[in-house]
């Protein structure tokens, strides 16, 4: 017997929740900015919210469904004109969609109380119920708190009963049983079936639309039946068409008809014919072919699958191109490499499309973000204007989710800590409103994210002082530390320089997550400010996870790969460009009046090098973060693409190691992680 | 073999239905993710059932079954709606669009199966 597999189909649920929450809070958050909301609007939260209560409780989330069904009845008057939209509709409608997230997450997590969701559901209706003129019937509602299907909704009545769709279905099936419920029904049209009423399910013959003036014959509590009319003399009680269960029927009203029939349901049905030519009306219709009914949802392991044959591609490519190289007719070999080039061209036009799949806009992370902001603004009695562009730059969807923490994190520190009370920004002659910037774009292979606002800016002089106090630094470190290395110590573990722990950040747990979570991404974290007059966050990511433009350096008789987007120059330095400080132990690169430390690979590694000689050998100067390193290699070799690796469990403490690939002679490749080398270093 | 039409715009309750539908012996089930797409699904291909949302983006169902019922293909092919509301008003319009029936989310795949089963049998 086929039985719903409700585990998955929560999973489901929960996926296209966050979808259809995240399209709600948009349209409030813009119905409350501007004080309006027009039909489209909210014909779209009405949808949102109706699909919501009807999947919930597709997969036995009873409660949340009767909360969703509380606001989608007050749409639906919103909806159909009976309610007019009013300013302060926006913020409680928020607050009760906030209440339904809540309900949701408790509701999975099966600590949702009677008494609590009745309290949740009351504080809704009670709001609710101050609009429009029938507030009094609402309060009634409130008062009847019996659990109800009035509007449609299938809800158990019996916790025991427990779902019927789901669970059990022969307990379902009992209860339909018992309680005549049907769920299907069909339309029926004898009317237009040539010869006589024998065929009691005649309309196949029905030609098309328009017969609604044939009365309608529905019981009031089918879950499903056929849509039926058969004229019938009103005198006649109709025959009850019913299949051998009782458990579903078709048309015929059961009980219904108290009063006279024909006259009760012709008002009916030319109450839906007005109300279909009012929907013709108010909702324009979109015919046209959205980009969306051309799409599917793929998961994304199989975008994964995908990339990763191709990554196996790549490697068999390379092993061929290799194996090229060892042959010895000329002629075959330059012929083989043409084609081995075209070969090479095809899979990087399959990598772009594969990877283009996995691209999604930046909206997709941005438009998590005014909720947020509204909320912590509203919490800390803050004025925000927030703005983003870039929305259209597209970001590796596996990326999404290690971003969003991080942004979610720094954002909300800058609300609290950053942006000033409107008070105190009038006293400086800023405007009332703090100002937030979200900016993203791709550049030289990268994704740059900046945030940016025009708070008081970081008090670095607190920072430092408070990192010398929790002996993150010392003295003589923090003396010689330029601002823009002290202003990066708000990243150090355990800083917090708030003076009250707010509810909102402050507790010096989050910034130093915010540059692990990047440094998990492969990005990096670039903090500018100035005080008294904001902070700009950059954050640099590359633009993909999975495959990585790298150069084969040789250490004595070891290969590594370097990252080519660390890389920024390459030299054979002089005697005189070397400099020894301190202790002549460290060696520094004096590069066109800059210092950059210098890193001896084969020390790192451990391994026996070719030359000890700085000027024998090469130096790479790479980028990480804010500061420059040099490495000492002995040579470099060709620039070639890989595919990342993760290393395993007990390889990832390596020093300065940061993943693996497979080479094209089939031998493990080791890719250096240079932000690992300059931290352990430097 | 019957062709059976699914058109809802939840990736969810698609999966449900399709479910329902394969697990009761309907194995050649086309999906369509709103009414716009129902539409050019059901042109581009000849269905036996059609099994419809009714609150949809693109085109809701009402629309689509009145659009439907324009082509001489689906001027008699059945087609059932999914509902959460089984109040008169839906079950009106239904029947104005020329819907032959309707079955109330949320569903047991047993009733699903037997609302499909009659009217493909008839």
């Amino acid at each position: 017997m086929a039985v719903f597999d409700i585990n998955k189909y929560r999973q489901m649920f929960l996926e296209e929740a966050e979808e259809l929450f995240e399209t709600i809070d948009t349209l409030l958050l813009e119905a409350e900015e501007c004080g309006d909301m027009d039909n489209e609007t909210v014909n779209s939260l009405f949808r949102s919210v109706h699909t919501l209560k009807g999947n919930s409780a597709s997969v036995e989330l009873s409660q949340f469904a009767a909360l969703a069904h509380e606001l989608e009845f007050f749409m639906d008057r919103l909806r159909n004109g009976e309610l007019t939209f009013e300013e302060s509709m926006a913020e409680i409608l928020i607050e009760g969609i906030d209440a339904l997230k809540q309900i949701l997450e408790l509701e999975l997590a099966e600590e949702l109380s009677d008494d609590y969701f009745q309290e949740t559901k009351t504080a809704l209706l009670s709001k609710i119920s101050a609009f429009g003129e029938d507030a009094e019937e609402i309060s009634l509602m409130i008062a009847n708190e019996e659990p109800t299907d009035e509007y449609g909704l299938l809800l158990p009545q019996d916790d025991e009963l427990c779902y019927g769709p789901i669970g059990g279905v022969s307990t379902v099936l009992n209860l339909l049983t018992t309680s005549q419920d049907d769920q299907f029904g069909m339309f029926e049209d004898e009317s237009f079936i040539p010869v006589g009423g024998e065929d009691e399910f005649g309309f196949f013959d029905e030609p098309i639309v328009s017969q609604t003036d044939v009365p309608l014959q529905v019981s009031d509590s089918d879950e499903f039946g056929f849509f039926d009319d058969e004229p019938m003399p009103l005198s006649v009680k109709p025959e009850l068409v019913v299949s051998e269960d009782d458990d579903f029927g078709f048309f015929d009203e059961m009980e219904v008809p108290k009063t006279p029939f024909a006259p009760v349901l012709e008002t009916k049905v030319s109450a839906a014919k007005e109300e279909v030519k009012s929907v013709a009306a108010t909702e324009p219709k979109k015919f046209k072919a959205d980009s969306s009914s051309n799409s599917i949802r793929v998961d994304l392991s199989k975008i994964d699958g995908l990339m990763n044959n191709i990554g196996e591609l790549v490697i068999a490519h390379s092993m061929l191109t290799q194996f090229t190289v060892m042959l010895e007719d000329q002629k075959i070999k330059a012929d083989l490499s043409e084609r081995l080039d075209l070969i090479d061209r095809h899979i990087r036009e399959l990598q772009e499309s594969v990877m283009s799949v996995r691209m999604v806009p930046m909206e997709t992370v941005f438009s998590k973000f005014p909720k947020v902001i509204r909320d912590t603004a509203k919490k800390l009695n803050k004025k925000i204007d927030f703005r983003y562009s870039g929305e259209t730059v597209e970001i590796d969807k596996a990326m999404i989710e290690g971003l969003t923490d991080p942004l979610m994190h720094i954002v909300r520190n800058g609300l609290d800590h950053g942006i000033e009370s409107p008070e105190r920004r009038r006293a400086l002659g800023k405007p009332e409103s703090g100002t937030l910037m979200m900016v993203a774009e791709q550049a030289n292979g990268q994704m740059i994210i900046k945030l940016q606002d025009d708070g008081g800016g970081i008090n670095v002089a607190k920072v430092t002082a408070k990192a010398v106090e929790n002996g993150v630094i010392d003295e003589h470190q923090a003396a010689s530390m330029s601002m823009e290395e002290k202003a990066m110590l708000i990243f150090a573990p355990g800083l917090s320089t708030a003076d009250a722990v707010t509810d909102i950040s402050g507790r010096g747990v989050g910034m130093d997550v915010v540059m692990s979570n990047i440094k998990k991404l492969g990005g990096v974290v670039k903090v500018d400010t100035e005080e008294g007059y904001g902070t700009t966050f950059t954050i640099a990511l590359p633009l993909t996870l999975a495959i990585l433009d790298g150069l084969n350096i040789r250490v004595g008789k070891e290969q590594f790969i370097l990252p080519l987007s660390a890389i920024i120059e390459s030299l054979n330095p002089s005697e005189d460009m070397i400099k020894h400080i301190g202790d002549k132990e460290s060696e520094m690169l004096m590069l066109r009046n800059e210092f950059i430390p210098i890193v001896r690979l084969h020390s790192i590694f451990n391994v026996e090098p070719e030359h000890e000689k700085l000027s024998d050998g090469l130096l790479i100067v790479v980028r990480s973060a804010t500061q420059k390193i040099a490495v000492f290699v002995d040579e470099f070799m060709n620039q070639q693409q890989f595919v990342i690796k993760p290393l395993d469990k007990n390889f990832r403490n390596a020093q300065g190691i940061g993943g693996a690939t497979v080479r094209g002679d089939g031998s493990i490749g080791l890719i250096i992680d240079t932000m690992n080398i300059l931290e352990k270093n430097y | 073999m019957s062709k059976i039409l699914i058109v809802d715009d939840s990736n969810m309750l698609r999966d449900m239905v399709k479910y329902a539908l394969n697990e009761g012996g309907y194995p050649d089930v086309t999906e369509a993710v709103d009414g716009a797409d129902g539409l050019v699904k059901a042109k581009s291909a000849v269905f036996d059932l059609i099994i419809s949302d009714i609150n949809m983006p693109n085109m809701n169902g009402f629309e689509l079954i009145t659009e439907l019922r324009k082509l001489p293909t689906y001027a008699k092919t059945p087609i059932l709606t999914l509902t959460t509301e089984k109040n008169d008003e839906m079950k009106a319009k239904g029947k104005a669009v020329g819907a032959t029936g309707w079955i109330v989310k949320p569903f047991v795949p047993e009733q699903l199966l037997k609302a499909v089963g009659i009217v493909l049998s008839r």
